[in-house]
């Protein structure tokens, strides 16, 4: 339930990006399937274990939202938790009623409260008890966590959802048993949601916004860092949402969104594990195959227009100095985007690269420094590095020490032998990637809707095979430049006690 | 690409819509369906005893062209001296970054990296580790490494400076997450004047040498103290005469243990505060629990899964979904292994709410010890701990590293085979009886970081307050 938008979580989510490839033995392991109404299954068959991951991927996230519905991808998320017309409840027929009156109550109080100096306190407060009343009145059909329940009785583990810019994804790992279960439920929550419990679960995220970005300082500068850097493009704004944001979201709008998109036909499904791929797929067919598509998730129009300059921004913190610097990039499937992966590794990947041996062990600027694509992949995104400072250094000092290694990747080639440690390190991940179930689902749907097919894993190290020493020059020359960076740093709060 | 990556969509999305209502399926009540039986034994890894002593698991599995290795060594900062604390943990950072007598780090480095191989080393509070990971190509080369580094590390002075620097820097900063600041806190209160309740100063960092690190690996790190376990694409007979040859220069040694008492266990309830201004306090409360050996391990599972663990358990039901006073919330016994471990339950709530929050949990905590719980949460619990059992054994890297941890603290023979059974046998009246007996909710130190000024009542309500001034690196 978690959005995965931390800045270390996305920073381990994207270091899993850009090691990816060619796995001998995955493109003959991945069996295809597309159901009539546009739902796409990837299955893969391994007995290490008589268990199955299962990820549904919607390619929906919260890129695809207009700046009313800011956050919205993600409640959505966590109200997918709520039950259907059947599960969660002990009598929809009754409840439903119950809903409505809330919803309008909300509506009402919403409306009020966006007035602001002019709004009537008055009416306020006697909506906001009126709200409560309907909702504990409400809560006596309810049957808690009904999903979560019968999934854990059964053994299911990791039941858990997490929504980026790209994408919402729903996954659990079952007992091999149990598939059916996993088909009964998901296949229910496609058809049949009912958002109950609405304006608590919105109490929830405010409370999930509070702990990951408000308290946590590194949260806040990553916020206002990519708000800086995209300025048109909704890459630019947090997947959770502004706190007034989350304040003006109510069921009505997330029931659009939800019944627009969150169908089978931009839904990808991986199962992965002790499966047979003939009865899987027989099974999918059963209980999806009925479902009618939605309306395909449409392009984000808008391009971020080319930066006119540097931008720098700041965040006053409790907290020790860090710095972020971000560059505007191409994404998939523009060649440029391999050439980043060669260059994120030659700077920040291992103790062997180009940052940390300049920058933590021998100039000791800094205690750590990480490099990173973000905030996403369907839109062109950022390449980043980050660093923490070793005092007394100042982040002014390490900013200059990063721009001296990027100059050296225009000046001086990169050697045979550091390309080749790079296909190396890929080698290695192709394995790597397939040791878990969970591991391997995630990369299937991630790149099947990414990358525009999850033979991306078989593909990658061959396409970073063709990088040579002088595109690696080329494209720090053209994107590692002053004019196209963002930079945001946290200051150390002066406190008087 | 993307433009034709949509334009794809739509092609397939137009090439669908002609699509009717298809079968009527069979409506199926997640509630009531039934399965197959699962088959399912617990994985065996091969203990074996090289020549020198040490004592390896092995777990062949080919599927992926890898193979990984973990040491588990005896060794801890429970054993360091006070006045030296931080030693344990730079002694294990330093092994691996300040290369071997024949190997500088520049060349370690380089040559693991170009061959995609990794060694890690680190020493916790109980536990040393030694990691390895490659592809099976290069176990050779690896495998020589992995050794050097754990027989003969060098320690290089500009090293040792080096890790030195970038835990005072750390220190510097353990104040600039309120989360951090709240573990922490509340584990010093915890074990007071034991060593699991002691945390590295900058004055005790500066006091560690280059030649303390060098002794307490050279004191601790022999063949006698270590197990080994080894996972992936091998074949036995060959890997055991790698490792043989590998480790033969490793002789057995005497280790000679510091005495460490247990925790006192006297319960002393306490409430600390610590000033931050963040708009939502950290909550975290708990006092001393069990450890591995006891008995009632089984209950207090079963326990643990209806009062905290996951999302149908009592706390995340009122805290969270009926109330949304809260994203986090949970209450667990971390079972001890060699010491007492801890009873701790935790959230956060805005600023507002902290004092409603707080007296919520320890409600729930103490409506534990108060009624049985009902037979539909019992069987809820059971089930669910029972059925998921098999995660555990997901990875053969997994299994054989579980193996080693339970030789390497010691549990009981038949621990593992017979869990599920243990917790199939647990009765709502085991479950009251060791929630009165091990649960203390009013005795619980109660920890929160937070602005004070905006709480709904002071946390005075909940006893004397002791204020914890946060000052980095002390």
């Amino acid at each position: 339930m978690k959005a995965v938008q931390r800045i270390f979580l996305l920073a381990l989510c994207l270091s899993l990006l850009a090691p990816l490839a060619w796995g001998e033995g995955l493109a003959d392991k991945v069996q295809e399937h597309t159901l009539k109404n546009g739902m796409k299954l990837l299955l893969v068959e391994r007995h290490t274990s008589p268990t199955v991951a299962a990820w549904i991927r919607f390619r929906v996230g919260s890129v695809d939202e207009r700046s009313d519905e800011r956050g919205l991808a993600h409640l959505l998320e966590h109200m997918l938790f709520k039950g259907t017309k059947t599960l969660g409840t002990k009598d929809y027929a009754a409840e439903k009623p119950l809903l409505d009156k809330i919803e309008e109550t909300a509506r009402l109080l919403m409306l009020e409260k966006s007035k602001r100096e002019t709004a009537d306190r008055a009416m306020i407060a006697q909506l906001r008890q009126q709200l409560d009343e309907l909702e504990k009145e409400a809560g006596r059909f309810v049957v808690k966590e009904e999903f979560a329940e019968i999934y854990a009785r059964n053994g299911g583990s990791g039941y858990n959802a997490f929504t980026s810019k790209d994408g919402t994804t729903y996954l659990i790992n079952m007992p091999a048993n149990k598939m059916e279960l996993w088909a009964a439920i998901e296949s229910d929550r496609m058809k049949h949601a009912v958002l109950r419990e609405f304006y608590t679960e919105r109490d929830v995220v405010m409370e999930e916004r509070r702990r990951t970005y408000d308290t946590e300082p590194e949260g806040r500068l990553w916020e206002t860092f990519l708000a800086t850097a995209f300025v048109v493009h909704p890459f630019g704004q947090p997947t959770i949402g502004w706190m007034s944001d989350i304040e003006n979201l109510s069921r009505t709008k997330a029931e659009a969104f939800l019944h627009k998109y969150y169908a089978p036909n931009n839904a990808i499904v991986a199962i992965v594990g002790d499966i047979n791929p003939v009865q899987t797929i027989a099974l999918v067919e059963k209980y999806f195959g009925d479902i009618a598509p939605g309306t395909p998730v449409p392009p984000v129009a808008v391009e971020e227009p080319q930066q006119a300059g540097e931008k720098r921004i700041e965040v006053i913190a409790d907290a020790e100095p860090q710095l972020i610097i971000g560059f505007h990039k191409p994404t998939l499937p523009s060649a440029d985007d391999y050439v980043f992966d060669v260059i994120d590794m030659l700077l920040a990947d291992g103790r062997t690269s180009r940052l940390y041996k300049k920058l933590v062990v021998e100039k000791q600027l800094v205690t750590d420094i990480s490099s990173f694509t973000a905030p996403g992949n369907r839109y062109p995104n950022l390449f980043n590095l980050a660093a923490t400072p070793r005092a007394p250094h100042t982040v002014q000092e390490v900013e200059t020490a990063i721009y001296e290694e990027l100059e050296r990747l225009k000046k001086e080639p990169v050697t045979e032998r550091e390309l080749l440690q790079i296909l190396n390190k890929l080698e290695f991940e192709e394995s790597r990637q397939m040791l878990s179930n969970g591991g391997l689902a995630r990369n299937l749907t991630e790149y099947e809707a990414t990358a525009g097919s999850w033979r991306y894993l078989i593909e990658h190290r061959q396409k970073v095979a063709t990088v040579t020493a002088a595109d690696v020059a080329r494209v720090a020359e053209k994107y590692l430049v002053r004019e196209n960076r963002t930079i945001g740093v946290i200051t150390k709060q002066e406190v008087a006690k | 690409m993307m433009n034709r990556v949509n334009r794809l969509l739509l092609i397939a999305v137009t090439a669908v819509s002609l699509f009717g209502c298809a079968t009527q399926q069979k409506i199926v009540d997640p509630r009531t369906m039934t399965f197959p039986a699962l088959r399912f034994e617990i994985p065996k890894s091969e203990r074996l005893q090289l020549a020198n002593g040490m004592v390896v698991y092995l777990l062949e599995d080919h599927e992926l062209p890898l193979v990984s290795m973990t040491a588990y060594i005896n060794s801890g900062s429970i054993y360091e001296p006070a006045e030296k604390a931080g030693l344990a943990g730079l002694t294990g950072a330093v092994m691996r970054s300040g290369g071997t007598k024949d190997t500088p780090p520049e060349k370690l480095d380089a040559e693991l990296e170009f061959m995609a191989s990794s060694i890690e080393t680190s020493i916790g509070a109980d536990m040393g580790n030694a990691s390895l990971s490659c592809l099976k190509k290069n176990l050779e080369p690896t495998l020589a490494l992995f050794a050097d580094v754990i027989m003969n590390p060098a320690f290089r002075e500009e090293r040792v400076t080096l890790a030195k620097n970038q835990t005072l820097e750390a220190l510097r900063r353990q104040n600039d997450d309120a989360k951090g600041v709240a573990g922490r806190e509340l584990r010093k209160a915890l074990y007071a004047n034991h060593p699991l309740g002691r945390y590295p100063t900058i004055d005790s960092v500066k006091n560690i040498t280059r030649d303390d690190m060098a002794a307490f690996h050279k004191r601790y790190f022999h063949p006698n103290s270590a197990i080994l376990a080894v996972a992936g694409d091998f074949d036995k007979k060959d890997i055991i005469s790698r490792l043989e040859m590998a480790f033969a220069g490793w002789k057995k040694e005497p280790v000679d243990y510091p005495p460490v008492a247990q925790p006192r266990q006297e319960i002393k309830p306490e409430v600390l505060l610590a000033k931050k201004e963040i708009n939502q306090s950290v909550i975290r409360m708990g006092h001393l629990g069990i450890d591995k050996s006891n008995p009632d391990l089984y209950a207090i599972r079963v326990m643990d899964y209806i009062l905290g663990g996951g999302f149908t358990s009592r706390l995340t039901t009122e805290i969270r979904s009926n109330q949304g006073l809260a994203y986090n919330v949970s209450g667990y016994f971390d079972v001890g292994r060699r010491f007492t471990g801890t009873f701790l339950a935790e959230t956060e709530t805005k600023s507002e709410t902290t004092a409603k929050a707080i007296t919520l949990m320890r409600d729930i905590i103490a409506g534990m010890t108060r009624a049985a719980v009902t037979d539909q949460e019992l069987k809820q619990a059971k089930d669910s701990i029972i059925n998921s059992f098999i995660f555990g054994f997901a990875r053969t890297d997994a299994v054989v590293n579980q193996q080693v941890r339970l030789e390497y603290y010691g549990y009981a023979p038949g621990y593992l085979e017979n869990y599920r059974d243990n917790i199939a046998r647990v009765t709502k009246e085991d479950v009251l009886r060791v929630a009165q007996k091990y649960l203390h909710p009013e005795s619980m130190v109660l920890m929160v970081v937070g602005n004070d000024e905006n709480f709904d009542q002071p946390l005075a309500t909940f006893g004397p307050v002791r204020e914890i001034k946060l000052e980095n690196g002390k």
